[in-house]
């Protein structure tokens, strides 16, 4: 079982480093699911795992390249951390099960946000990355 | 310098939207903020999850996850347990990212969490 976990997290952790996210859209899923969590218990582990700064390796490598607005990201940083404590509040007195359905909705429109192509209006947002992804 | 300003501005309310879906769904909220980046601020797409990497190095979720634990809502064992393998896991990604076409990568990702959350949402209203 511990194995199983570590593994899972391993798995999450390449998803986190490749696409840049959080890592909590597939950690909640994957508790509920796998460890057969309740939602509510899955979402406030899934926030305590993601406390310890657990894409700093990830970041590094973009770093390495000079992909990283800093000034944007200490901004979003703050932006969410206030939003943070407002979802919370939220979250914490609904039902599970809507809870847990809400989370599918929210599921469903990431996919499509993440699916669209994003189209650089703008060739001064300095996107090195961007012609290999064309190519 | 007004344009800057404008654009700190929006990028700010746009990551205080993210925040609420991170708190609601117990997320990092990477995943609203890289599309957010990209779509609306024109970021590349590297740069845009380069710079969602960053916005969750502090402790992001620290008052989300005051009020969940406060009601009892969060597995210490499961989580100290899953932290190294992300960490590990990161790293690879990271390297992985400078290698792959993210974009297929991304697109599969999304189709899975599409399939996902229908499934989420019919389990939990369709009885």
């Amino acid at each position: 079982m511990t194995l199983i976990v570590l593994l899972l997290g391993l798995a999450v952790g390449v998803l986190v480093g490749l696409l840049g996210i959080g890592g909590g859209v597939v950690l909640v899923p994957a508790m509920v699911y796998l460890l057969r969590m309740d939602q509510h218990l899955a979402q406030g582990t899934s926030l305590l795992i993601l406390l310890p700064p657990v894409g700093l390796g990830a970041l590094r490598e973009y770093w390495k390249q000079g992909q990283v607005d800093l000034r944007a990201g200490i901004l979003c940083a703050l932006g969410m951390l206030v939003g943070g404590y407002a979802g919370g509040l939220i979250a914490v007195p609904l039902a599970s099960r809507h809870l847990k359905g809400l989370f599918g909705c929210f599921l469903i429109l990431t996919a499509f946000l993440l699916w669209r192509k994003p189209q650089p209006q703008n060739p001064l947002a300095n996107s090195v990355g961007e012609e290999t992804a064309r190519g | 310098m007004a344009d800057g300003l404008l654009r700190n501005a929006s990028i700010f309310v746009a990551a205080c939207v993210c925040g609420v879906a991170s708190g609601l769904f117990g997320i990092g909220g990477g995943a609203l903020l890289v599309p957010f980046l990209a779509l609306f601020f024109a970021f590349g797409q590297h740069r845009a999850q380069g710079t969602s990497l960053i916005a969750l190095i502090p402790p992001t979720g620290l008052l989300a996850f005051l009020a969940y634990d406060r009601a009892g809502y969060a597995s210490w064992k499961f989580g100290l347990l899953l932290i190294p393998g992300v960490f590990v896991g990161g790293v690879l990604g990271g390297w992985l990212a400078k290698r792959l076409q993210p974009r297929r990568m991304r697109q599969v990702f999304a189709g899975a969490m599409f399939v996902l959350g229908m499934w989420q949402a019919a389990a939990a209203w369709w009885r």
